[in-house]
């Protein structure tokens, strides 16, 4: 079976960029993703846009609606994905989505498009008690179903959620929608520790982690394994009155100062 | 047929309802369930919560024989549960009432809802106001325009309103916004969901409270009848009046039940609301049910007259009982209840809310004639002054000042 990059992450200092497809437009969007490719990050989270995204911030939800204005296809999402492969190297690719999407597209189909593309998938509203068929099926193609565990998340749960848990633990560092404003180093270490006692995959903290200082903090404060940047990505587009060249530039200089 | 049971303890009504939202959540609403379950062998909450039915909202409700429209009708014999006559006028205080008893048990401060036509804000408000809890309502900017009068309503009972800009600016986009809020702050808030939708234990938390419609219907129809109805009717938007209708009766198998969805400009046109008539199941706000989307999976934007009835999903206990066939369900367009919102304000002096206008078009339209000799409940779940603007633009008629 092919190698899943998830597995040989590093040890410390991982760094995971999100991004919607399609956002702000397709074409503009392969763009984009080269600009972080290019950077070679540990991983690439590739959100595909949802017209309800319960569970993200105003930003996201921006950008998903930006790239569903021109009739965004799931299809041609993963088609950008799997034309992206082609440069991955040893960046690991994960998707990031709601259900709906998946099972409208087919699971069977779904994974037929990622097989060997893709390494791990987050199902946002996936929750561990609905998971079994496709964390099954996911499995038998080699690609890891990540775990999201929130501040809420009691141990006792934690145990059962994290049980052969596989390529990473992504641990919503606010009690809040991806985007918002506070850290709390210390409940942030306090929470991965109890992870870290349950589970040896690597935890990264997301949500909320806006710049290269927080970056910093977390990798200093914390015992987290490393960090997901997400809003701060997309935000910057609006910052730059959605300018693209601009842009561009704003992000290759944003993930430069990132990647510590 | 076997004793209807529904949901499982996971809140699957067959293979609708769920679970479906992120980690953030899920442990609030196993918590959730947990309160819920203790609070309903609690005796002391169920005193509680009958005082105040009795005495603050005036419940029972009356069954009314609605004598002038079934002799217009020229069919059955047509009783209106009016629920409309509750305090708030509608039946979305029952719910209200059982849902923020449990938020003081569970030691919560702070209230959020959501609200489409702007009834359930209302209701939470003053559930809010006579708890003295904080009350802040999310309601499509859109709803805000044409709901003036329960905007002012809300306002005066001291709650917040936040408007939403997102999406169609309508109650699907409010039920997101609320839902984020409730991740922000899960410690201190509690969410009162005004429908049996959304994710498990809501759906079937606020059909119990709301199935005191039903229990009452089905002793006052056994009192003046001497029988069970043969029909039951009501409005379907996310489904609580109808499920509070429906429950009690689900296991007499004699009593044919009808749901009534809004279709806007017409089911098959792409400006309806009737979910379960055009949609195909799927994932919104946390259940597995009926809902408007897409080849994609994109959930498309309701079109109705009613605010109320204005959104693209359905409660998963109404998917379950369209599939498993015992509650039929039908759509009627925005005209033909706007026709029916005037054919009982004449006839029977009740001006009726445009929720239940359509449960009304669609026993005017499909008993006319037909059915003599037999009895019919409508639920009659709200009352049409927060609809008196809307109603006059449509029929052309100018109620500025």
């Amino acid at each position: 079976m092919q190698m899943n990059n998830l597995d040989s992450l590093p040890k410390k200092k991982i760094l995971s960029l999100f991004m919607t497809c399609g956002f702000p437009t397709l074409n503009q969007s392969k763009k984009v993703f080269n600009e972080m490719l290019s950077h070679q990050p540990d991983i690439i989270e590739f959100g595909l846009p949802f017209s309800d995204p319960m569970a993200d911030g105003p930003v996201i939800q921006e950008a998903n609606k930006l790239a569903l204005r021109s009739k965004l296809s799931t299809q041609q999402s993963l088609n950008l994905i799997k034309e992206l492969s082609k440069s991955k190297n040893n960046t690991s690719f994960v998707i990031m989505c709601y259900l709906n999407t998946v099972r409208k597209f087919g699971l069977i189909k779904f994974i037929k498009n990622i097989k060997s593309i893709v390494d791990g998938i987050i199902i946002v509203d996936l929750p561990f008690e609905e998971e079994d068929e496709i964390k099954k099926s996911l499995s038998k193609n080699n690609i890891h179903l990540i775990k999201l565990i929130s501040p809420m998340t009691d141990k006792k749960r934690s145990q059962k959620l994290l049980k052969n848990s596989k390529g990473f633990i992504y641990y919503i560092s606010a009690t809040g929608i991806t985007g918002s404003n506070k850290l709390d180093y210390k409940e942030i270490n306090k929470n991965v520790k109890s992870i870290k006692r349950i589970s040896s995959v690597p935890v990264l903290v997301g949500f909320g982690i806006k710049s290269k200082k927080d970056v910093i903090d977390i990798s200093k404060k914390t015992n987290a394994d490393g960090v997901i940047i997400g809003s701060a990505l997309i935000q910057k587009y609006f910052d730059i009155k959605m300018d693209f060249n601009k842009y561009l530039k704003s992000l290759k200089k944003f993930i430069q100062e990132v990647k510590i | 047929m076997k004793k209807y049971k529904q949901p499982s303890t996971v809140g699957r009504f067959g293979k609708f309802g769920g679970m479906y939202v992120s980690e953030t959540l899920m442990p609030l609403l196993i918590n959730l369930d947990k309160s819920y379950k203790k609070i309903q062998k609690d005796k002391k909450f169920k005193k509680e919560l009958n005082d105040l039915f009795k005495n603050y909202v005036g419940r029972p409700s009356s069954l009314h024989f609605a004598k002038n429209l079934s002799k217009y009708i020229n069919g059955p014999k047509v009783y209106f549960k009016r629920d409309e006559l509750n305090h708030t006028g509608a039946h979305k205080i029952n719910n209200c009432l059982g849902q923020i008893l449990l938020a003081k048990k569970m030691g919560k401060t702070r209230i959020i809802a959501e609200t489409g036509a702007g009834q359930h804000g209302v209701a939470t408000a003053t559930v809010c106001a006579l708890f003295g809890l904080p009350c802040y309502i999310y309601m499509g900017s859109k709803d805000i325009e044409r709901q003036k009068p329960n905007v002012f309503r809300m306002k005066l009972l001291g709650a917040t309103i936040i408007p939403v800009e997102s999406g169609s600016k309508s109650l699907k986009d409010a039920m997101n916004e609320a839902l984020r809020d409730w991740i922000k702050n899960v410690r201190d808030t509690f969410y009162i969901i005004g429908s049996t939708a959304g994710p498990h234990p809501y759906p079937k938390m606020v059909r119990d409270f709301q199935s005191v419609i039903g229990r009452e219907a089905r002793e006052q129809i056994l009192k003046v009848e001497k029988k069970l109805p043969d029909y039951l009717i009501a409005c379907v938007g996310g489904g609580s009046n109808a499920m509070g209708l429906f429950y009690p009766f689900l296991n007499d198998k004699k009593v044919k039940i009808i749901g009534v969805e809004a279709a806007g400009r017409g089911a098959k046109t792409e400006e309806t609301a009737a979910t379960m008539t055009s949609g195909t199941p799927g994932i919104l706000h946390g259940s597995y049910s009926y809902v408007l989307q897409d080849n994609d999976g994109q959930i498309k934007e309701a079109h109705s007259i009613s605010a109320g009835l204005d959104y693209p999903g359905v409660g998963p206990e109404h998917s379950y009982l369209k599939d498993i066939k015992r509650v039929k369900y039908f759509g009627i367009t925005d005209k033909e209840a706007l026709e029916a919102f005037q054919t009982c304000s004449k006839l029977e002096g009740i001006i009726p809310a445009l929720e239940p206008s359509h449960a009304l078009a669609y026993l005017i339209k499909a008993f006319k004639n037909k059915h003599k000799n037999k009895v019919v409940i409508l639920n009659l779940c709200g009352r049409g002054d927060k609809d008196l603007f809307t109603a006059a633009k449509a029929i052309g008629f100018d109620a500025d000042e």
